[in-house]
Protein backbone atom coordinates (compact mmCIF):
# COMPACT_ATOMS: atom_id res chain seq x y z
CA UNK A 1 0.00 0.00 0.00
CA UNK A 2 1.19 3.56 -1.42
CA UNK A 3 1.61 6.00 1.68
CA UNK A 4 -1.32 8.18 0.89
CA UNK A 5 0.95 11.67 0.20
CA UNK A 6 2.73 9.14 -2.24
CA UNK A 7 -0.51 8.75 -4.41
CA UNK A 8 -2.06 11.95 -4.49
CA UNK A 9 -4.73 11.38 -2.09
CA UNK A 10 -5.21 14.36 0.49
CA UNK A 11 -8.41 15.07 0.84
CA UNK A 12 -11.70 12.97 0.38
CA UNK A 13 -12.76 13.74 -3.31
CA UNK A 14 -8.92 12.99 -4.24
CA UNK A 15 -9.91 9.26 -3.84
CA UNK A 16 -13.07 9.96 -6.55
CA UNK A 17 -10.75 11.98 -9.31
CA UNK A 18 -8.42 9.08 -9.22
CA UNK A 19 -11.13 6.64 -10.24
CA UNK A 20 -12.11 9.28 -12.97
CA UNK A 21 -12.66 7.27 -16.25
CA UNK A 22 -12.32 3.63 -13.87
CA UNK A 23 -15.09 1.91 -13.02
CA UNK A 24 -16.61 2.54 -9.73
CA UNK A 25 -19.18 0.90 -7.22
CA UNK A 26 -21.96 3.22 -6.05
CA UNK A 27 -24.16 2.60 -2.97
CA UNK A 28 -27.15 4.73 -2.80
CA UNK A 29 -30.42 5.43 -0.53
CA UNK A 30 -33.21 3.41 -1.47
CA UNK A 31 -31.16 -0.30 -1.16
CA UNK A 32 -29.95 0.72 -4.60
CA UNK A 33 -26.41 -0.08 -6.13
CA UNK A 34 -24.30 1.08 -9.07
CA UNK A 35 -21.42 0.02 -11.07
CA UNK A 36 -20.74 2.08 -14.12
CA UNK A 37 -17.15 4.39 -15.27
CA UNK A 38 -17.28 7.70 -13.69
CA UNK A 39 -16.49 10.21 -16.36
CA UNK A 40 -18.09 13.59 -14.50
CA UNK A 41 -18.82 14.45 -10.43
CA UNK A 42 -19.20 17.44 -8.65
CA UNK A 43 -19.00 18.74 -5.20
CA UNK A 44 -22.51 17.64 -4.61
CA UNK A 45 -21.26 14.25 -5.65
CA UNK A 46 -23.76 14.48 -8.73
CA UNK A 47 -22.04 12.00 -11.31
CA UNK A 48 -21.68 10.83 -14.74
CA UNK A 49 -21.45 7.31 -15.29
CA UNK A 50 -21.36 4.83 -18.34
CA UNK A 51 -21.93 1.45 -18.84
CA UNK A 52 -23.88 1.11 -16.02
CA UNK A 53 -25.81 -1.36 -13.80
CA UNK A 54 -28.04 -0.79 -11.30
CA UNK A 55 -28.83 -3.66 -9.17
CA UNK A 56 -31.98 -2.59 -6.31
CA UNK A 57 -32.27 -5.10 -3.05
CA UNK A 58 -35.94 -5.70 -2.61
CA UNK A 59 -36.36 -6.17 1.42
CA UNK A 60 -39.49 -7.65 2.69
CA UNK A 61 -40.34 -5.12 5.27
CA UNK A 62 -41.88 -7.86 7.65
CA UNK A 63 -39.17 -10.11 8.15
CA UNK A 64 -36.58 -7.86 6.75
CA UNK A 65 -35.09 -10.71 4.83
CA UNK A 66 -33.67 -9.76 1.33
CA UNK A 67 -36.23 -11.50 -1.20
CA UNK A 68 -34.62 -10.41 -4.48
CA UNK A 69 -32.58 -8.25 -6.79
CA UNK A 70 -33.83 -6.47 -9.85
CA UNK A 71 -30.92 -5.66 -12.49
CA UNK A 72 -31.23 -2.75 -14.74
CA UNK A 73 -28.76 -1.59 -17.43
CA UNK A 74 -28.28 1.97 -19.12
CA UNK A 75 -25.41 3.80 -21.39
CA UNK A 76 -25.26 6.63 -20.53
CA UNK A 77 -26.73 7.90 -16.32
CA UNK A 78 -26.59 10.93 -14.40
CA UNK A 79 -27.48 10.12 -10.66
CA UNK A 80 -27.98 13.40 -8.18
CA UNK A 81 -25.84 13.64 -5.46
CA UNK A 82 -28.53 13.76 -2.87
CA UNK A 83 -28.75 10.02 -3.03
CA UNK A 84 -25.17 8.89 -3.30
CA UNK A 85 -23.92 7.10 0.12
CA UNK A 86 -20.85 6.32 -1.13
CA UNK A 87 -18.69 6.07 -3.93
CA UNK A 88 -15.64 3.28 -3.88
CA UNK A 89 -13.07 3.08 -6.50
CA UNK A 90 -12.27 -0.01 -8.11
CA UNK A 91 -10.55 -2.86 -6.60
CA UNK A 92 -6.83 -2.91 -7.29
CA UNK A 93 -6.45 -6.69 -6.44
CA UNK B 1 -19.14 24.36 -9.72
CA UNK B 2 -21.24 24.52 -12.75
CA UNK B 3 -20.02 21.28 -14.45
CA UNK B 4 -23.03 19.53 -14.81
CA UNK B 5 -25.69 22.51 -15.36
CA UNK B 6 -23.34 23.18 -18.37
CA UNK B 7 -23.45 19.25 -19.25
CA UNK B 8 -27.16 19.27 -19.55
CA UNK B 9 -26.90 22.67 -21.67
CA UNK B 10 -25.11 20.88 -24.48
CA UNK B 11 -28.07 18.16 -24.37
CA UNK B 12 -30.79 20.53 -24.91
CA UNK B 13 -33.26 19.23 -27.71
CA UNK B 14 -31.74 15.85 -26.96
CA UNK B 15 -34.03 13.04 -25.84
CA UNK B 16 -33.74 12.21 -22.37
CA UNK B 17 -35.28 9.63 -20.15
CA UNK B 18 -36.11 11.19 -16.44
CA UNK B 19 -36.52 9.19 -13.37
CA UNK B 20 -37.98 10.60 -10.65
CA UNK B 21 -37.57 9.76 -6.93
CA UNK B 22 -41.07 8.42 -7.18
CA UNK B 23 -40.38 5.64 -9.22
CA UNK B 24 -41.81 7.69 -12.43
CA UNK B 25 -39.77 7.79 -15.93
CA UNK B 26 -40.28 10.66 -17.96
CA UNK B 27 -39.24 10.27 -21.65
CA UNK B 28 -38.82 13.81 -23.64
CA UNK B 29 -36.76 16.54 -25.37
CA UNK B 30 -34.90 18.52 -23.28
CA UNK B 31 -35.53 22.35 -23.66
CA UNK B 32 -33.97 23.64 -21.01
CA UNK B 33 -32.52 22.91 -17.52
CA UNK B 34 -31.02 25.46 -14.98
CA UNK B 35 -28.60 25.93 -12.14
CA UNK B 36 -30.83 23.82 -9.46
CA UNK B 37 -30.72 21.07 -12.46
CA UNK B 38 -34.42 21.93 -12.65
CA UNK B 39 -35.74 20.26 -15.93
CA UNK B 40 -38.31 21.74 -18.44
CA UNK B 41 -39.24 18.31 -21.15
CA UNK B 42 -41.18 18.62 -24.21
CA UNK B 43 -43.21 16.27 -25.81
CA UNK B 44 -43.22 13.97 -22.93
CA UNK B 45 -44.28 10.36 -22.35
CA UNK B 46 -44.30 8.49 -19.16
CA UNK B 47 -43.25 4.64 -18.76
CA UNK B 48 -45.91 2.25 -18.16
CA UNK B 49 -48.96 4.75 -18.71
CA UNK B 50 -51.50 2.22 -17.95
CA UNK B 51 -50.52 2.43 -14.46
CA UNK B 52 -49.42 5.89 -14.70
CA UNK B 53 -52.67 8.09 -16.00
CA UNK B 54 -52.36 10.91 -14.30
CA UNK B 55 -50.33 12.62 -16.83
CA UNK B 56 -51.96 11.99 -19.71
CA UNK B 57 -52.89 15.04 -20.97
CA UNK B 58 -49.39 16.19 -19.85
CA UNK B 59 -47.51 17.72 -23.05
CA UNK B 60 -44.67 19.15 -21.61
CA UNK B 61 -43.27 19.76 -17.83
CA UNK B 62 -41.07 21.56 -15.67
CA UNK B 63 -39.11 19.11 -12.83
CA UNK B 64 -38.11 20.00 -9.35
CA UNK B 65 -33.99 19.26 -9.57
CA UNK B 66 -34.35 17.78 -6.30
CA UNK B 67 -37.25 15.20 -7.35
CA UNK B 68 -34.94 13.75 -9.96
CA UNK B 69 -32.95 10.60 -8.87
CA UNK B 70 -31.62 9.74 -12.45
CA UNK B 71 -31.75 10.89 -16.38
CA UNK B 72 -31.03 8.99 -18.92
CA UNK B 73 -28.46 10.46 -21.45
CA UNK B 74 -28.24 10.18 -25.18
CA UNK B 75 -24.49 8.78 -25.11
CA UNK B 76 -23.12 9.39 -28.33
CA UNK B 77 -23.82 13.21 -27.61
CA UNK B 78 -21.68 13.04 -23.86
CA UNK B 79 -17.96 13.47 -24.40
CA UNK B 80 -16.71 11.12 -22.46
CA UNK B 81 -12.70 12.11 -22.87
CA UNK B 82 -14.25 15.87 -22.48
CA UNK B 83 -16.12 15.55 -19.41
CA UNK B 84 -13.14 13.44 -17.70
CA UNK B 85 -10.53 16.48 -18.58
CA UNK B 86 -12.98 19.32 -17.30
CA UNK B 87 -13.90 17.50 -13.90
CA UNK B 88 -9.76 17.21 -12.89
CA UNK B 89 -9.89 20.98 -14.11
CA UNK B 90 -12.69 21.95 -11.83
CA UNK B 91 -11.66 20.21 -9.12
CA UNK B 92 -8.00 21.76 -9.25
CA UNK B 93 -10.23 25.06 -9.13
CA UNK B 94 -12.03 24.41 -6.45
CA UNK B 95 -8.98 23.45 -4.36
CA UNK B 96 -7.32 27.00 -5.62
CA UNK B 97 -4.48 24.98 -6.59
CA UNK B 98 -1.57 26.80 -8.81
CA UNK B 99 -1.75 24.02 -11.77
CA UNK B 100 -3.95 25.26 -15.20
CA UNK B 101 -6.94 26.87 -14.87
CA UNK C 1 -34.25 29.69 -13.87
CA UNK C 2 -35.70 27.23 -16.46
CA UNK C 3 -38.59 29.46 -16.36
CA UNK C 4 -42.25 29.00 -15.57
CA UNK C 5 -43.47 32.33 -17.14
CA UNK C 6 -44.62 30.02 -20.14
CA UNK C 7 -47.12 28.33 -17.91
CA UNK C 8 -48.69 31.51 -16.74
CA UNK C 9 -52.65 31.53 -17.18
CA UNK C 10 -52.27 28.25 -18.48
CA UNK C 11 -54.15 25.38 -17.05
CA UNK C 12 -51.50 23.20 -15.07
CA UNK C 13 -51.20 19.88 -13.16
CA UNK C 14 -49.04 20.18 -10.06
CA UNK C 15 -47.78 17.01 -8.75
CA UNK C 16 -46.88 17.10 -5.13
CA UNK C 17 -44.07 15.47 -2.81
CA UNK C 18 -46.73 13.61 -1.48
CA UNK C 19 -48.03 12.26 -4.94
CA UNK C 20 -51.16 14.35 -5.06
CA UNK C 21 -52.62 15.85 -8.23
CA UNK C 22 -53.64 19.30 -8.17
CA UNK C 23 -54.91 21.02 -11.38
CA UNK C 24 -56.16 24.77 -11.47
CA UNK C 25 -54.59 27.27 -13.51
CA UNK C 26 -51.31 29.42 -12.95
CA UNK C 27 -52.07 32.81 -11.87
CA UNK C 28 -48.20 33.16 -10.99
CA UNK C 29 -45.17 32.21 -9.47
CA UNK C 30 -42.01 33.30 -8.65
CA UNK C 31 -37.85 32.82 -7.94
CA UNK C 32 -38.43 29.96 -5.32
CA UNK C 33 -41.37 28.02 -7.56
CA UNK C 34 -43.93 28.74 -5.19
CA UNK C 35 -46.82 28.83 -7.39
CA UNK C 36 -50.51 30.45 -6.76
CA UNK C 37 -53.01 28.39 -8.80
CA UNK C 38 -56.99 29.58 -9.18
CA UNK C 39 -59.80 27.14 -9.51
CA UNK C 40 -57.71 24.44 -8.55
CA UNK C 41 -59.00 20.62 -7.67
CA UNK C 42 -57.55 18.11 -5.94
CA UNK C 43 -57.37 14.88 -8.19
CA UNK C 44 -57.59 12.07 -6.38
CA UNK C 45 -56.48 8.43 -7.88
CA UNK C 46 -57.90 5.07 -6.48
CA UNK C 47 -58.03 1.42 -7.81
CA UNK C 48 -61.19 1.03 -6.58
CA UNK C 49 -63.25 4.11 -8.26
CA UNK C 50 -63.01 6.56 -11.13
CA UNK C 51 -60.94 9.65 -10.48
CA UNK C 52 -62.64 11.81 -7.63
CA UNK C 53 -62.14 15.80 -8.19
CA UNK C 54 -62.07 18.39 -5.00
CA UNK C 55 -62.35 21.35 -5.61
CA UNK C 56 -59.82 23.83 -3.81
CA UNK C 57 -60.48 27.20 -4.83
CA UNK C 58 -57.44 29.52 -4.80
CA UNK C 59 -54.03 28.17 -3.48
CA UNK C 60 -50.83 29.14 -2.59
CA UNK C 61 -48.38 25.85 -2.85
CA UNK C 62 -44.99 26.17 -2.08
CA UNK C 63 -42.31 25.94 -3.54
CA UNK C 64 -40.72 22.67 -2.02
CA UNK C 65 -43.58 21.11 -2.06
CA UNK C 66 -43.86 20.33 -5.57
CA UNK C 67 -42.53 17.73 -7.67
CA UNK C 68 -43.43 18.47 -11.02
CA UNK C 69 -45.64 21.02 -12.91
CA UNK C 70 -47.41 19.68 -16.13
CA UNK C 71 -48.86 21.61 -18.78
CA UNK C 72 -52.60 20.43 -19.41
CA UNK C 73 -53.53 19.78 -23.38
CA UNK C 74 -57.00 21.12 -22.71
CA UNK C 75 -58.98 19.22 -25.77
CA UNK C 76 -57.25 15.87 -24.63
CA UNK C 77 -58.13 16.43 -20.75
CA UNK C 78 -62.01 17.71 -21.80
CA UNK C 79 -62.02 14.36 -23.71
CA UNK C 80 -61.23 11.78 -20.57
CA UNK C 81 -63.71 10.69 -18.86
CA UNK C 82 -62.41 10.72 -14.96
CA UNK C 83 -64.71 8.68 -13.72
CA UNK C 84 -63.34 5.86 -16.17
CA UNK C 85 -59.70 5.96 -14.78
CA UNK C 86 -58.67 3.57 -12.48
CA UNK C 87 -54.91 3.93 -10.69
CA UNK C 88 -53.33 3.81 -7.50
CA UNK C 89 -52.24 7.49 -6.45
CA UNK C 90 -48.74 8.80 -6.97
CA UNK C 91 -45.80 7.11 -5.13
CA UNK C 92 -44.61 10.05 -2.53
CA UNK C 93 -40.92 11.28 -3.24
CA UNK C 94 -38.39 9.18 -0.95
CA UNK C 95 -34.94 10.31 -0.80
Amino acid sequence: MEPAVASGIQEPFDLIRLSLSERVFVKLRGDRELSGILHAYDGHMNLILSDVEETVMIVDTESNQTINYAKRKWEMLFVRGDGVILVSPPSRS
Amino acid sequence: MQLIFSVFKTLTDQTVTVELKNDLSITGVLKSVDQFLNIRLDNIKVSDENRHPHMMAVKNCFIRGSVVRYVQLPAEHVDTQLLEDATRRGVFCIRGSPSGC
Amino acid sequence: MSSLQGYVDRRVLLVLQDGRAIVGVMAGFDQRSNIVLSDCKERVFSMDEGVEEIALGLYLVKGDMISLIGELDEEIDSSVDLSTIRADPLQPIRY
